[in-house]
């Protein structure tokens, strides 16, 4: 097993494997299914994966870095609670404050875990754990339905532009913001090397708590943007709005071929693994498998990633 | 064999065990202090009834953060509480007297389940060991496959448990206190027998203390890694089967909020998520702060979604208070 996973890695394959794969099971899906292939179904399939994209963007900072973020979810469905709750008096500054609240929260978690030097996976659970109350506290533990007034405000993520609906936009511009901050910035830089190797970049000055912040600042308010997003979509906030979405988003990071040690990894691996998710779910909807059986396969799905694509040497004990 | 025993008892010594720590004994502390106030401002909290009750809602959180704690011990954590925990709760739901089919395999059912508690466990220790995968990572993904396999199960029901061995665990009371109280103690009883008086406990303080120095020493990590998270398996299934019979039915929500609690209750206890530090006594200790407070909560009127951001606040704090620094360079 071992040594299939080495020359998987060392041949350079690795990097092309999640591609290859997409590639494949939308040949697949489409052979089984020709209407899958029409341009109104891949458009769909692409605003149903924009939600799951934009979150494991988030992540895909914060997993760079060698750490994870496992409060997304809690962070999604409190920003969607908290739009619901102010958008007919904040009109559009519902938006923003709900995407501030992303990040202030981002901003907390980043603190808890670089300052009290916590690991991000405790730091995050936990404050997950106080998002997600605030969410209920906030909601009083209902589902809020936006009136037809406050549906007004939605347009510009319901609407379309060219045919292409605006949520796929949305994606697509949060894809070229993440890219250019990963690939143009001193910050992207410098994450890609704390998490090559934390030592090493903090013995050449990289200050490694300020990056480590960031990251989860970016994670929290990609996270709040998805809860808007959903607000858009499904007309209503709720305390477990994305309740189910924290599985999804890390598995289409990892799956994407971004290694969870850190160092390796790029936001277009995660548009590719968030689309091989989305066009898995599909299929598996199409093969009749269980709606609730379908987290089994991701489950699977995720552990088998993150076993390709670890690398092994960063870690001499594995705990 | 001799050489060997003798090899991993000095590995075994470093662990602070039996030495006396202030850091073990403020939870305790923390614990008295907690039970005085809330008395000051509702003096029912001492009545025999309220011991039951809080007795009650401490069962379960107890038999999870045994297994836990074991795993935290190593430096690992468990993720998948939930998902044992609801996987061996509907499929003891299935198994004995139910609303749903005729099966009525009783006690010879409750067995199944905790066969199938450790191979969830086993699956964890084989897949982390093997692989080489952290177990945060193993343990997220089995999180998400026990609840998925649960629901598939299901299909989205719920299935009455009309046996009355199993209602009975939460109905029928042995001085007073319901029988789950008393299998929860039980468990405590094991679980300090294994941490005490077998070559697993001392190993896992060995791994948590230093798991290269362990190596060296002759113990078989990855053996006594499975074994470890079998075992802790084997305390969500008794989770399970304790949840199934305090809701009187199986379903795939059974776990929600679970490993929250779990995780808060080994955290606030005192024990080291860095590993080698704390013990199920602590736990125990953890448990009761958990449930004290939020029984205090309800006594004063804040209502329980407030509970679950407390709880996520007192994990920060107390494992920003329990981390040795110095033993961790890099925190990831």
């Amino acid at each position: 097993m071992n040594s299939i996973i080495e020359t998987i890695r060392t041949d350079g394959l690795r990097q092309w494997l999640p591609l290859a794969t997409l590639i494949l099971l939308v040949i697949l899906v489409g052979a089984f299914q020709p209407a899958f292939l029409e341009v109104n179904t891949l458009l769909q399939l692409a605003s149903d994966t924009a939600v799951v994209f934009i979150l494991a963007t988030g992540v895909t900072f914060v997993i760079m870095l060698g750490g994870i973020d496992l409060s997304i979810q809690s962070m999604a469905s409190l920003s969607s609670v908290a739009v619901a709750l102010t958008l007919s008096r904040f009109g559009y500054g519902a938006f923003v404050f709900a995407f501030a609240l992303g990040a202030v929260a981002g901003l907390l978690s980043g603190i808890a875990h670089v300052r009290l030097r916590i690991p991000s996976f405790i730091a995050t659970l936990a404050m997950g754990g106080v998002l997600y109350s605030a969410a209920l506290v906030t909601s009083r533990e209902r589902s809020i339905t936006l009136g037809d007034s406050d549906r007004a405000y939605l347009g510009w993520i319901t609407g379309t532009v060219f045919g292409i609906p605006n949520v796929v936009v949305i994606a697509l511009i949060v894809l070229a913001i993440a890219h250019v901050l990963q690939s143009r910035t001193r910050f992207g830089r410098y994450s890609a090397a704390i998490g090559a190797g934390e030592p090493a970049a903090y013995a050449s000055g990289v200050k490694v708590d300020r990056q480590k912040i960031i990251a989860f600042v970016l994670s929290g308010a990609c996270a709040a943007l998805a809860g808007i997003v959903l607000v858009g979509r499904l007309a209503s906030g709720s305390p477990t709005l994305a309740s189910e979405l924290l599985l999804p988003s890390i598995a289409a990071v990892v799956v994407g071929g971004t290694a969870i040690t850190g160092g390796v990894g790029s936001i277009w691996r995660t548009l590719v693994g968030a689309l091989i998710i989305s066009v898995v779910r599909i299929g598996m909807t199409f093969l009749g498998v269980n709606i609730f059986a379908q987290n089994i396969v991701f489950g699977v799905v995720l552990v088998a990633a993150v076993a390709i694509t670890i690398d092994r040497s960063k870690i001499p004990i594995v705990k | 064999m001799t050489l060997d025993a003798s090899i991993s008892s000095q590995a075994a010594k470093p662990a602070p065990r039996r030495r006396w720590r202030i850091a073990s004994w403020a939870p305790l502390i923390v614990l008295v202090l907690l039970c005085g106030l809330i008395t000051l401002i509702n003096p029912n909290f001492l009545t025999f009834g309220n011991m039951v009750r809080i007795s009650q809602a401490a069962m379960i959180p107890l038999v999870l953060g045994l297994g836990a704690t074991f795993i935290i011990l190593m430096g690992s954590i468990d993720l998948s509480v939930e998902g044992g925990l609801t996987l061996s709760a509907v499929i003891l739901s299935m198994l004995v007297l139910n609303g749903a089919n005729s099966n009525t395999f009783g006690l010879f059912g409750v067995l199944i389940v905790l066969l199938v508690g450790a191979g969830v466990g086993f699956a964890n220790g084989v897949i982390h060991v093997r692989l080489k995968i952290p177990s945060f990572m193993v343990t997220l993904g089995m999180w998400f496959v026990g609840v998925g396999a649960a629901n598939a199960l299901l299909g989205g029901m719920a299935i009455r448990i009309n046996d009355p061995m199993i209602r009975g665990l939460a109905i029928e009371r042995f001085l007073g206190f319901p029988w789950g109280v008393w299998l929860a103690l039980f468990c405590l009883l094991v679980a300090l027998v294994i941490q005490n008086y077998t070559r697993l406990g001392r190993y896992i303080y060995a791994l948590g203390g230093g798991e290269d120095l362990a190596a060296l020493s002759g113990i078989p990590v990855g053996r006594v890694r499975i074994l470890t998270f079998t075992l802790a398996g084997v305390f969500y299934a008794v989770g399970g089967v304790l949840a199934a019979a305090q809701l009187g039915l199986g379903n795939a929500q059974i776990g929600n909020g679970r490993l929250f609690t779990t995780v808060t209750a080994v955290v606030v206890g005192g024990t080291a998520l860095s590993g080698g530090q704390g013990s199920v006594l602590q736990t125990l200790v953890g448990v009761l702060i958990v449930v004290v407070l939020s029984n205090g909560m309800v006594l004063m009127g804040v209502p329980p979604s407030v509970q679950i951001g407390v709880q996520g606040l007192m994990i920060i704090a107390a494992v920003a208070l329990s981390i040795d620094r110095k033993r961790m360079r890099i925190v990831k």
